[in-house]
């Protein structure tokens, strides 16, 4: 079945969806180089992700107040209202995709500063880029209007979290096994909570479109994980070496 | 469904100013001169083998007013765009591609950037925009060509990885031996017993970063003639068997069985680099005996002339398969084989596609004291593909692994 979903150019909404797309292009951008600047150590890159982040509060915040105005003003309705509001929404979730990467820019400052885990920062790199592929792939669904792409992405939630729960085992081990290595791997698995967080937003992203596509819910179990709510619990507070033995020997 | 898309907005302002059109073939732009026939324009830019676009604006404040108003066909694929005239945000995002379609429409200079697309395969793209001459109606145009960099840009990455792997396995020895010296200048310089030790541990580690270096330096003579095809002739079996003997020492010392089977004198024979070949079976012997436990058996074999399937022909039942290196077939092609088969720790099929990286090693495996380099494969695979043959592995974890290495026969 395929959903036709043309773009009609000079419609309405259409520089409200541009707009959305310029905010994506610039997220996908920021999550990209925070990414880089983790694996070469690259402070100056890691600085300019952190001063790039007001322009993608600014530029959500102009498409929320010309979403607003829109609908204020010209009182779309159907498939237009739908598109109008999805535009807002996908642009919230961006906008804290851009904030998750400034904090993880954050992070690989201080990571800079301690003996690099190179091959932790690898695993990081990888969930990284599988985060990364699944915003673009969603984007690419939301500007293509494929809306089976985006049922892809939302489908493939798990594959995120799979990922994330092995980086989470692997950083433990290498914690529990070198005590030195606490306080850097600690800043490693902010990082990665952060990134499955962005995963989550490309998921949101998914449902968005859907709904803004065929007016329903998307129907289905999403896939969830309980294991993983606890563990992100059990983070919030300082590491400490017995925490770490302790969410081990549980995980 | 082959995607149709409308002709240029403004053909002839483009026909005007050829010279704009900088990354188009010299004697493609005089066709474009010269021809005025419509059809074979959109053809022609369709022929380009890069994306090719045009950009439109009027506005500079509102983003979705730049339009793609024309894009060839490696551009219409690529970006999937599906209809002239939507917004370019739609089709490309990136912010700094954005940008720098802004700086030629808005300020008619040449513009550059590159951008990464991740998903099944990393791209890397670079897109260059120029300034063009406005339509009729008033709209700024720019030109927009992408290139495809992903091979230069791998290589370049995999330059930088092979220098930080090449440093970090030369400095472990070294701290090794570093450390020592602190020793025995300071607390072991007076005990006789362990200044003995410590000497032995360090001629390894010397002995390693030798090693290390030997093997670095062999890598990159043979790249340097990689493409470079050898000259001599060359008995595989003979070669095998010169390698055997030097190696029996080694299989006696630890208790493992050799079983020889080699093809008569003189009719396994290959144009080859003597030395090379012997290197080959030099690291593969090596590596079988490395990895099989004491009172095991490393069987060698030479098999002189099959064909391409036959010496592909699996040879261990159920094992994870997979050809490291195959060479062009035009039919026909006959080989020379040489296949090591040991009954050892095997390798776990995750890690068969890197086991020819360089300083590849599997983790946790037990190898005997002397830890390996890891550019023994990398060193067989180059040289088997200077001699334009193929390589492949067959291994069940905790059983095994053959190698087969195949070269075309003389
Ligand atoms: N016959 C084998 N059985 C099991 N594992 C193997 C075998 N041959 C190679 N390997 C695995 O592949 C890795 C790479 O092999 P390679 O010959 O390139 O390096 P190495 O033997 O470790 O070092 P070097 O050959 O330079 O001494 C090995 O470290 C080992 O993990
Ligand atoms: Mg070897």
């Amino acid at each position: 079945m395929t959903e036709q979903w043309v773009t009609v150019s000079g419609d309405l909404v259409e520089p409200l969806v541009a707009e959305v797309a310029r905010l994506g292009g610039l997220a996908e951008a920021q999550i990209a180089d925070c990414l880089d600047a983790i694996s070469r150590r690259d402070v100056a890159l890691a600085h300019a992700v952190v001063a790039r982040d007001p322009k993608l509060d600014a530029l959500q915040a102009d498409i929320e107040r010309r979403a607003i105005e829109l609908i204020a003003t010209r009182q779309p309705v159907g498939r237009e209202l739908r598109r109008t509001v999805a535009a807002l929404k996908i642009a919230m979730n961006l906008e804290r995709c851009g904030d998750l990467a400034r904090n993880i820019a954050k992070r690989s400052l201080i990571l800079s500063e301690s003996e690099p885990l190179t091959p932790l920062t690898r695993s990081i790199e990888r969930l990284g880029r599988l985060v990364g592929a699944r915003l673009k792939e969603v984007l690419d669904a939301y500007t293509g209007g494929e809306i089976e792409k985006a049922a892809g992405v939302w489908a493939r939630d798990e594959e995120v979290d799979e990922h994330y729960n092995s980086l989470f085992r692997e950083l433990l081990t290498y914690m529990m096994g070198d005590p030195r290595t606490i306080t850097p791997g600690a800043h490693l698995l902010f990082i990665a909570k952060n990134l499955e967080r962005i995963g989550d937003h490309a998921t949101n992203i998914a449902e968005i479109i859907h709904f803004e596509v065929t007016g329903e819910e998307m129907t289905g179990e999403r896939p969830k994980w309980d294991a993983l709510q606890r563990r992100s619990e059990m983070l919030e507070g300082p590491l400490t070496s017995d925490r770490v033995q302790s969410m081990t020997r549980e995980g | 469904m082959p995607l149709s898309f409308a002709e240029p907005a403004r053909p002839v302002s483009l026909r005007r100013r050829p010279e704009t059109l900088a990354t188009m073939p010299t004697d493609a732009v005089e066709t474009i001169e010269t021809d005025h026939d419509q059809p074979a324009f959109a053809a022609l830019v369709d022929s380009l083998p890069d994306p090719v676009m045009v950009v439109s604006a009027r506005d500079a404040e509102d983003a979705s007013d730049r339009r793609l108003v024309f894009a060839n066909l490696a551009a219409r694929e690529l970006l999937r765009i599906q209809a002239a005239g939507g917004p370019l945000v739609s089709a490309i995002r990136h912010p700094e591609v954005l940008e720098a379609v802004d700086e030629s429409l808005f300020g008619g200079l040449n513009g550059e950037a590159a951008y990464e697309t991740g998903g099944a395969q990393d791209r890397f793209w670079r897109v260059r925009t120029r300034p063009l001459a406005p339509a009729a109606d008033g709209a700024r145009l720019a030109l927009m060509v992408i290139r495809d960099e992903t091979d230069a840009r791998r290589n370049e990455r995999m330059r930088a990885d092979f220098l930080a792997n090449a440093s970090h396995e030369l400095r472990t020895p070294l701290a090794s031996l570093t450390g020592f010296i602190e020793t025995l200048r300071g607390h072991a310089r007076d005990d006789a017993a362990a200044r003995e030790r410590f000497l032995g541990v360090m001629a390894a580690q010397a002995g390693r970063m030798a090693r290390l270096i030997d093997d670095l330096m062999s890598l990159s003579r043979i790249e340097l003639n990689e493409h470079i095809a050898p000259e001599g002739k060359v008995d595989v079996a003979l070669v095998t068997l010169d390698v055997i003997d030097a190696l029996a020492p080694l299989a006696a010392e630890r208790g493992v069985k050799l079983e020889i089977r080699m093809a008569e004198r003189g009719r396994a024979m290959i144009t080859g680099d003597r030395d090379q070949i012997l290197q080959v079976a030099q690291n593969l012997i090596d590596n079988a005996l490395k990895f099989s436990a004491p009172g095991g058996t490393v069987e060698i074999d030479v098999v002189d002339d099959v064909t391409a399937e036959a010496a592909l022909a699996p040879t261990r039942a159920g094992a994870a398969r997979l050809s490291l290196l195959s060479p062009d077939l035009v039919g026909g092609e006959r080989f020379v084989v040489l296949r090591c088969t040991d009954h050892g720790a095997g390798i776990a099929r995750e890690h068969l596609p890197r086991l020819s990286e360089r300083f590849y090693r599997v983790e946790g495996q037990k190898s005997g004291e002397r830890l390996g380099t890891g550019l023994g494969l990398a060193i067989v695979k180059h040289i088997i593909n200077r001699h334009r043959g193929g390589l492949a592995i067959e291994s069940v974890a905790g059983q095994g692994t053959t190698f087969t290495a195949y070269l075309p026969r003389l």
